[in-house]
């Protein structure tokens, strides 16, 4: 657990004990309804996926907005837990659950609130039945087509139409839907993403008409992300966009969507500074997460971030920089990878002008399981 | 926050997944080796506690002996957990440069011997008036940088000046001086390791001398790490050995033909619904570094294809013998950073749990 020095609401933001995981709050907010507002007249919806956050403060705040599915999608069943118990009563859980322990638990869950859970195999089908008659309660059960990325998902067509039909019937089960993780599509070619996005979520909607063929009902529709939200979401038959990255804008996807701004930044401060053209700062991989490459400085010219080890960032200074830059000094980092670098702070600073506004405990931090 | 815990005696095959396990025949090896390595020496281990996070892991290499007693700690909320957990002598091997966590080092120095790294005259001075300030009395280790071009003095004089700086000051004690150094991806035969490993201690070690030369003895020099295990002790002058990476080792690492790796990860099949894929449960955001694919233990014909956020996908180039629910075992490329993200060790000895402990300094970066 970490140990950050806490500082009261009001404390100006330079003052915070580092290395600190910052969000804007102005910028989240506007974030979250450039977002929203697309689905507000709209049959589709979007289902805010919090795996990038963790948060429960910040999934409320989305959810405070129109344009919402009522409610998040989540990883795994730990983090639906979580939520669970920070009060939110409408969770997919958009991956496969297959071990008896973990659909016991999904099956609690489901008790006392609308809990969703993607298949895409008949024997799993019939852990999830035995355990839902056993526990009295009835899941709702979306079938997992593959469409692009190799992560399961049962083949769309036929094979989904079957899995659809077994789930249908199986006592304790009801198959709700489809859904598809295609994987973020990082293209920058308007056209190609989306050829590539209309192509996978056609396959979704194909398989759709071909279940309802067979006089099953699909509620849901659950497809998309924050790269194609657009596109996933004015597409006839889509339900709900799983999109997530969008409340906090990441580094690797903000040059595909330049409408979203990057609202959540690591402050650190520079430790040493020997070498006139190299400095050190007290925020490397473990403070940081570097899965998706090294972080980038923001806004201090001259200095640049040249990556890392597990506890030093390292700078690279030209120019003024070299004479002014000291340790004690604060230097602002844009992880390229937001849903990596909560997942390693326990706590997230809430700002607004510059100054603390909450603590909020990033809730969901490591359940992995 | 998790709130799962498996009792003592339950099963492998019944543990919850994904699961971070201890292989303690295999961590046991690895502080007996350094016990046995260290036994007969003037250089102790002083193992690095980053790469744990864990007073247990940390007091169970004490306890089996070949060290100096206490251990390295990366930042001043780690060495807190250190001590509250009974290590009673800490090296610090960063600058620290906030006043807040000047002020936190010199607490915790009333309760142990706590030691800092330096580089900067200034940062001297600032450790000085809290430490006086506060009634404490803190440690002096001059950082000396040989070969990483990260933090450290890049001179002898520079040594002998910030020495000379916290010997003068008061509520300081100086100590001695540290560096740190990589084997730069070099192989781990033992001629690599002692050409790199010697040259570049040496640099640590002349700084130590024009230090001694100016009439400041030197207490403490603490250099080396696991690639030097058994190089260091044999240069003169060196007093302690700062392994962090030996304890859990890293599949793939120059040193796994010492050490065994020890940190593993249990996973769980979730979808084989493809020909020759299975999804496992869990990705990088628990294993780090979607590039560095861990190894998969046993299961031959079978191997690791890629990471995702949340899921590791496997593939076979025959039939693939997991189902969902199979369970499988990881050995991870990267440990250190990987620990960070886990809040506990399942510590486990023929399949069975015989031990759970917190990885109670887990993201402790202030």
């Amino acid at each position: 657990m970490q140990r950050p020095v806490f500082k009261a609401p009001g404390t100006p933001v330079e003052e915070l004990d580092t290395p600190a995981l910052v969000v804007d709050l102005d910028r989240l907010d506007s974030n979250i309804e450039t977002l929203h507002s697309f689905f507000r007249d709209r049959e589709s919806t979007v289902r805010p996926h919090v795996g990038c956050h963790r948060c429960p403060a910040i999934a409320r705040r989305q959810l405070a907005v129109v344009g919402t599915a009522g409610g998040i999608a989540v990883n795994t069943v730990g983090e639906a837990e979580s939520f669970a118990h920070h009060g939110f009563n409408d969770i997919s859980i958009a991956s496969q659950v297959a071990s008896p322990p973990k659909i016991a638990r999904v099956c609690a869950l489901a008790r006392d609130r609308t809990i969703t859970v993607a298949c895409d195999s008949p024997v799993v089908a019939g852990l999830l039945s035995d355990a839902a008659v056993a526990a009295g309660v009835v899941l709702r059960v979306v079938v997992d087509v593959h469409t692009r990325l190799e992560r399961g998902g049962v083949e769309p067509g036929r094979h989904a139409v079957d899995l659809a039909l077994a789930i249908e019937n199986a006592p304790g089960l009801r198959f709700v839907g489809l859904m598809t993780y295609e994987g973020a599509i990082f293209v920058e070619d308007a056209e190609e993403l989306e050829t590539e996005s209309g192509r996978c979520i056609q396959l979704v909607l194909d398989t759709r008409e071909a279940v309802e063929r067979e006089g099953i009902e699909v509620e849901v529709v659950s497809v998309g992300g924050t790269y194609n939200y657009e596109i996933a979401g004015a597409m006839s038959g889509v339900t709900e966009v799983q999109a997530g990255s969008y409340a906090l804008m990441d580094y690797r996807y903000a040059q595909y969507c330049p409408q979203f701004q990057q609202a959540a930044r690591v402050m650190c401060t520079v430790t040493s500074h020997v070498e006139p053209g190299k400095a050190l700062t007290d925020a490397g991989e473990k403070s940081i997460g570097s899965d998706g490459g090294p972080p980038v400085v923001d806004g201090l010219p001259g200095v640049t971030g040249t990556g890392g080890s597990a506890e030093h960032g390292h700078l690279a200074l030209e120019g003024a920089a070299q004479s002014t830059l000291s340790p004690g000094d604060k230097v602002w980092f844009i992880p390229q990878d937001l849903g990596t670098c909560f997942n390693i702070y326990d706590y997230v600073y809430a700002t607004r002008a510059g100054r603390l506004e909450a603590v909020w405990p990033i809730a969901a931090r490591g359940l992995y399981r | 926050m998790e709130t799962y815990r498996p009792s003592v005696g339950t099963s492998v095959q019944e543990l919850e997944t994904p699961c971070l396990l201890v292989d303690l025949d295999a961590l046991e090896s690895n502080f007996e080796l350094v016990a046995q390595t260290y036994a007969g020496t003037v250089c102790k281990m002083r193992q690095h506690g980053k790469n744990i996070k864990s007073p247990v892991v940390a007091l169970k290499q004490i306890r089996a002996g070949g060290t100096m007693g206490g251990v390295c700690s990366a930042k001043v909320s780690e060495a807190e957990v250190m001590v509250e957990g009974g290590v009673e002598d800490i090296l610090i091997t960063n600058q620290i440069v906030t006043r807040d966590k000047i002020a936190r080092a010199c607490a915790l120095a009333k309760q142990a011997d706590v030691k800092v790294a330096v580089d900067d005259a200034r940062n001297v001075h600032d450790l000085s008036s809290m430490a006086t300030e506060l009634g404490a009395t803190l440690g002096i280790v001059i950082e000396v940088d040989t070969s990483m071009g990260r933090g450290g003095v890049r001179s002898p004089a520079a040594g002998v000046e910030l020495a000379r700086l916290a010997t003068d000051l008061p509520g300081l004690v100086f100590k001695g001086v540290m560096s740190h150094q990589t084997l730069q991806g070099g192989s781990g035969d033992r001629a690599n390791r002692e050409a790199i490993g010697r040259k570049f201690i040496q640099i640590c070690l002349d700084v130590r001398n024009a230090i001694e030369d100016a009439g400041i003895p030197v207490e403490i020099v603490s250099s080396g790490e696991s690639f030097t295990y058994d190089i260091a002790p044999e240069m003169e002058g060196v007093t302690e050995v700062q392994g962090g990476t030996y304890a859990l080792m890293a599949h793939g690492h120059a040193m796994s033909g010492d050490f065994q790796v020890a940190g593993k990860i249990l996973a769980s099949v979730v979808s084989a619904s493809r020909p020759g894929i299975a999804v496992g449960d869990v990705g990088y955001r628990a294993l780090t570094s979607p590039t560095r694919l861990p190894a998969l233990e046993g299961l031959p014909g079978v191997r690791v294809d890629s990471l995702q956020e949340d899921h590791v996908v496997l593939r076979s180039d025959g039939d693939m013998p997991l189902s969902p629910g199979d369970r499988f075992v990881l050995l991870p490329a990267v440990q250190d950073t990987m620990v960070n993200r886990w809040d506990q060790f399942v510590a486990v000895r023929n399949d069975v749990v015989e031990a759970v402990w917190d990885i109670s300094a887990r993201g402790c970066v202030h």
